[in-house]
């Protein structure tokens, strides 16, 4: 099949495909369901056929003109296909494990078009070199987390999904805005064409508010944590897979990417990544509720991404796209076995809990592994991208930034252990609690999945960082990376 | 380089790994096998680190691994050599001893498994020659230092987890030291790499440092080894803490002083190490003589100890340095000993409550007769391989003009002794606590005995026949150093009256009526000997603050500061910018809609005002955009 072919197939299958869910739902549950399965895997196996195209030496670019600046440009290089291989696999392990999940809530044709339409909305906008289509997909993915976040009905869970609709939403217009602003100097939305064309202050800030609201950054991530009321692997799905990561491959290909971005400009993203990191690490040292408390542990280990993007060297990016990897990994398994333990338990409170380990062994092991990768330790694969990213930021010589990052990892290992902790070991604290069972095997395996692959990805980590290397060389075209190189 | 010599670098490292994972496949029902593979693990492991040994040639391994200068790089010159050598037989040992002390315990499958691999882990990080290799096998021993622990009993949990945040706190900062350490020099080979220690190169050497001795357990890192000690598996004491850790923690700040760094008699860098010696030795001790238990008696020696070694590297004098390398291996042999002695009583009397235990001299006489060897040789008694190496550190600490570290050092040695005449006293002569669980304990079996004979045995020929390790293992790591000038040939003094060794023999003559004077003084029990010193004025409140962790900073920092600190970013920051999200833009909002909502009152005229007053807007913008 041909390079062509399987773009298209990568971004059409879903987002197509997602409206014939509802279809295959008035026959059967079960066709449903093997459906969206399928149609998972089949955005899955397209991405990564794309590797040896990825592989290859110069991007593949697919044009076809509309006109009005919106033509289709989708590119095929390693930065995409990476990032769609990683997404779109991740959403595939997330939704054979909503099977389990949501078999008894109501709204399940929604949920699992949205579902699939999210992951489409995510493939669409990875591929996109152009402006405007990137925004166009970044609006889908927004409704579709709108609707997923309030997929219970009740009015505070609704207000929380209006909360997260509207904070990404703020942000994407600002960015849109930046987008005008760059189109008014370049007049054109074709991000090939702009390589190396530098951005001024207000244009990055513009930008930069978008991807910062769209990855629950500060001042704009309170949404996230706010945003566990939606189901389980909802949350999976915007922590691992596909919401968050959004920003952070945006910034990968606006700002690694394309444009240059001035000296200031590159020491502040980095400060803000890090100010993230501290401040969320804090908060999540401070929560109570399983889910907050894992969603400002994402917000904690996206701020170290950025640091490693904002470092604009090579190591540094590197780390920060194998962390998309490793965290997507780790956080995936972390949330999926929250899923199992609020099933077993009902409740989401952990200073109520303690000594499920009893009772639910393969999860309790699964979350720990996933724990471990999390913080960094080897050999488990968060190691590596930890290693790179602080690695990056000292090359590019900011030392206490470098020495802040290290203590926010020292923070991470300090609530995680906690969470741990209180969840798994000791003895029950409230007697209303009490999990008599694991959850369905299917659940349980995914999560068994997610820790078993960061172990994996750890002692084989050649393999992704092999594809990162490629979008490295992508990158390197960028002015920006080679002058701090050239230093 | 040929095919053979590759492989051997990694048997050391894949056997011991490979048999662990399989022993936490096995199913549990099958009795003896996984102490029978543990057995025949650690001895192939021994036997290649003995091949490797005496193979006598610097071999090196190096697999690509991925970019940026990250390959998997072994590389094994004479020092790793040896601690390779000298870990594989604490393994062996160490697993001979748990096949029967940890028969039939809780969870002991598991137990088998985290000390297989670990086992390997540490020969990872022994042999590695890239510092990210390195830090890839030194901070997986995270992962089996908290499961080692946690299976000690079912609320061994907390000090698992306390172990494994000051650990891992500590692991990463060496992290930050060697990527400083990669930024100054380029490279993560560690065979390459020789750097001046100043401006950030001394803050590599003391970040790199500090986590060299947190794995030794020097303070303020320690605070975890004495809970441990009560509540971890005991065979894990011994062969973590006392043992391999030592080894492995005191390897790499060798490299770092001798090898990375070079370190200068007296220069800053030199001052700190010593500093930190100086306070390892000292204050542990004086925790150590008041505990009236065995097992956590003997951990504050494990971090007092340390002191030594570090004192000796840091006097940047070659005395000074072999003598802390020689007290390495030392200690790691008396100690562990010491901690078996401990898990034989405890398996035979079901107690290592001092008060409880007495006269147990006629019934354990070889446990008795291994655990006075070991504890005089801790104590420095002449001719005992502790002896050596402590005169040769007391030497090197006097050598660099700072009297008062050698002074520490004394101080330590008087407390020491003090201690374990006080140990010894109370569990093996006297009369036998009627308090005790059983009443008739017998000695342990051979499996129990072996290991502790063949150390106590080492413990006895290191110190008689001190040239033989002097000579084939500490002496070649120095050799060619900058900190050697002239012969090196210590053995040849080790028995030389002068008045340091006066001095040494003092303060245990000293120790030794500090023990008499507070046995008597305690009405004839041993186990409130110490109880003279505990009771002096000050002491007593500093002692009291001292057991309720005052002092450790994993109390006062991990979690009174942190946990302050974070709750005030909390509420400050994270939940001010939700406010400003979930009231001031929701206030605004509504201030605006409601502004607006007065517009619209439903008079006729009222919208007619609103177009009339568009329509002008639009038409001035036109008029004035087409004049100009």
């Amino acid at each position: 099949m041909n390079w062509e072919f399987l773009v298209l197939a990568t971004v059409l299958i879903p987002v197509l495909g997602s409206f014939t869910v509802p279809l295959a739902g008035l026959l059967s549950r079960p066709l449903r369901n093997a459906w969206a399965v399928l149609l998972g895997l089949a955005t899955t196996a397209c991405a990564m056929a794309l590797i040896p195209t990825a592989l290859a030496d110069t991007p593949h670019v697919f044009t076809h003109a509309i006109g009005f600046g919106l033509d289709v440009i989708f590119v095929v290089d390693g930065l995409s296909v990476f990032v769609a291989s990683v997404s779109s696999f991740i959403s595939t392990l997330i939704i054979i494990y909503s099977l389990g999940y949501i078999k008894e809530y109501d709204y399940q044709q929604e949920y699992f078009m949205m579902v699939v339409l999210f992951l489409g909305g995510m493939m669409g906008l990875v591929f996109s070199a152009n402006l405007l289509l990137m925004y166009v997909f970044w609006e889908i993915t927004a409704i579709c987390s709108w609707r997923l976040v309030g997929f219970f009905r009740d009015r505070e869970i609704v207000l929380k999904a209006d909360k997260t609709f509207l904070t990404t939403f703020g942000g994407a217009v600002f960015m849109l805005l930046g987008f005008v602003m760059v189109y008014m100097r370049t007049g054109t939305f074709n991000l090939l064409e702009m390589r190396g064309f530098p951005l001024r202050g207000w244009e990055i800030l513009f930008i930069t508010m978008g991807i910062f609201a769209k990855s629950a950054t500060l001042p704009f991530h309170t949404w996230l944590p706010d945003a566990g009321v939606a189901p389980t692997p909802v949350t999976a799905l915007l922590h691992a897979a596909v919401l968050v990561k959004i920003g952070v491959y945006a910034f990968a290909r606006i700002f690694n990417f394309t444009f240059a971005v001035p000296m200031d400009w590159q020491f502040y993203l980095m400060l803000l990544g890090l100010i993230s990191a501290i401040v969320s690490a804090c908060a999540a040292l401070m929560e109570t509720n399983i889910k907050r408390l894992l969603a400002y542990s994402t917000i904690s280990q996206i701020g170290y991404i950025f640091m490693g993007l904002a470092a604009f060297n090579v190591i540094g990016i590197t780390g920060g796209l194998l962390f998309i990897l490793m965290h997507g990994l780790a956080k995936a398994g972390l949330f999926l076995a929250a899923g199992v333990i609020e099933h077993g338990t009902g409740s989401k409170d952990i200073t109520k809990m303690g000594g499920l380990m009893k009772h639910m062994p393969l999860t309790g092991v699964a979350f720990l592994l996933c724990i471990f990768s999390i913080i960094g330790i080897p050999p488990f694969g968060g190691f590596f991208s930890k290693l790179m990213v602080i690695q990056g930021v000292i090359q590019s010589n900011h030392l206490v930034i470098a020495c802040l990052a290290i203590f926010t990892a020292i923070l991470t290992t300090i609530y995680l252990l906690r969470l741990f902790t209180l969840v798994f070991l000791g003895e029950p604290r409230d007697a209303s609690i009490h999990a008599h069972h694991e959850g369905t095997p299917v659940m349980v395996w995914v999560v068994v999945a997610s820790a078993a692959l960061s172990l994996a990805a750890g002692f084989l980590v050649k393999y992704p960082m092999d594809l990162v290397g490629v979008a490295l060389t992508d990158i390197l075209g960028n002015p920006t990376v080679q002058g701090i190189l050239g230093q | 380089m040929n095919c053979c010599s590759m492989n051997i670098l990694l048997l050391p490292i894949v056997i011991p790994l490979a048999a662990g994972v399989l022993t936490l496949l096995l199913p549990r029902a099958l009795k003896g096998v996984k102490e029978l593979l543990a057995l025949v693990a650690t001895g192939a492991t021994l036997y290649y680190a003995w091949v490797l040994f005496q193979a006598g040639e610097d071999v090196r391994l190096l697999v690509p691994w991925t970019s940026f200068g990250i390959d998997f790089d072994l590389y094994a010159p004479h020092f790793a050599r040896f601690i390779l050598l000298a870990a594989a037989g604490f393994q062996i040992l160490l697993t001979l001893y748990s096949t029967s002390f940890m028969s039939g315990k809780w969870r002991s499958k598991e137990f088998f498994a985290y000390l297989l691999i670990t086992a390997g882990m540490t020969n990872g990080a022994v042999l590695s020659n890239n510092f990210i290799v390195l830090l890839f096998f030194w901070e997986s021993l995270l992962v089996t230092l908290y499961g080692m622990i946690s299976i000690g009993h079912k609320g061994a949990h907390p000090t698992a987890t306390k172990a494994f945040i000051i650990s891992g706190a500590a692991d990463f900062l060496m992290f930050l030291g060697i990527l400083l350490a990669w930024k100054i020099s380029g490279t993560f080979t560690m065979s390459e790499i020789h750097l001046d220690s100043h401006g950030l190169g001394a803050a590599a050497f003391v970040l790199m440092s500090l986590g060299a001795m947190a794995k030794a357990g020097a303070m303020p890192f320690h605070t975890w080894i004495p809970d441990a000690a009560l509540d971890a598996p005991l065979p894990f004491m011994a062969y973590l803490p006392a043992a391999l850790e030592k080894l492995l923690g005191i390897y790499m700040l060798g490299r770092i002083s001798l090898e990375f760094f070079t370190i200068h008699m007296n220069s800053p860098l030199s001052i700190f190490l010593m500093s930190l010696g100086a306070i390892t030795i000292v204050f542990p001790v004086l925790m150590a003589l008041v505990q009236k238990d065995y097992k956590r008696l003997l951990s504050f020696h494990a971090i007092s100890q340390v002191g030594y070694m570090i004192l000796g590297i840091g006097t940047g004098s070659a005395i000074g340095i072999a003598g802390g390398l020689f007290h390495m291996l030392n200690h790691a042999m008396y100690k562990c000993t010491l901690f078996l002695s401990g898990g034989s009583v405890e398996k035979q009397t079901g107690t290592t409550d001092l008060s409880k235990l007495g006269g147990l001299f006629k019934a354990m006489p070889i446990t008795a007769l291994c655990f006075w060897v070991a504890a005089l040789s801790i104590s420095g008694v002449p001719p005992f391989n502790g002896f050596v190496s402590k005169e040769m550190v007391f030497h090197g600490a006097w050598e660099t003009g700072h009297p008062i570290f050698a002074v520490a050092a004394w101080l330590g040695a008087i407390f020491t002794f003090a201690s374990f005449l006080k140990l010894g006293h109370s569990s093996y002569f006297g009369k036998r606590s009627l308090d005790m669980p059983t009443q008739k304990p017998r000695e342990s079996g051979l499996a129990m005995l072996i290991p502790m004979l063949v150390i106590a045995g080492g413990c006895i020929l290191f110190g008689v026949k001190s040239e033989i390790p002097l000579k084939h293992f500490i002496e070649p790591i120095l050799a060619g150093k900058p900190v050697v000038e002239g012969p090196m040939e210590f053995w040849h003094h080790a028995y030389d009256i002068n008045w340091i060794v006066g001095v040494s023999m003092g303060c245990l003559l000293i120790a030794f009526l500090l023990h008499l004077y507070g046995f008597a003084k305690s009405g004839g029990k041993a186990h409130l000997a110490s109880e003279p010193v505990h009771n002096l004025p000050v002491a007593h409140k500093l002692y009291d603050w001292a057991e309720a962790d005052v002092f450790d900073m994993y109390n006062w920092f991990f979690n009174k500061t942190i946990r302050g600190s974070a709750a005030a970013i909390y509420v400050l920051i994270d939940r001010g910018i939700d406010a400003l999200y979930e009231r001031f833009m929701i206030w605004v909002g509504q201030l605006g809609i409601g502004r607006l909502k007065e517009a619209h009152n439903g008079v006729y005229a009222n919208y007619l005002a609103w177009v009339i007053g568009g329509f002008v807007l639009v038409a001035w913008v036109l008029v004035s955009a087409a004049a100009r």
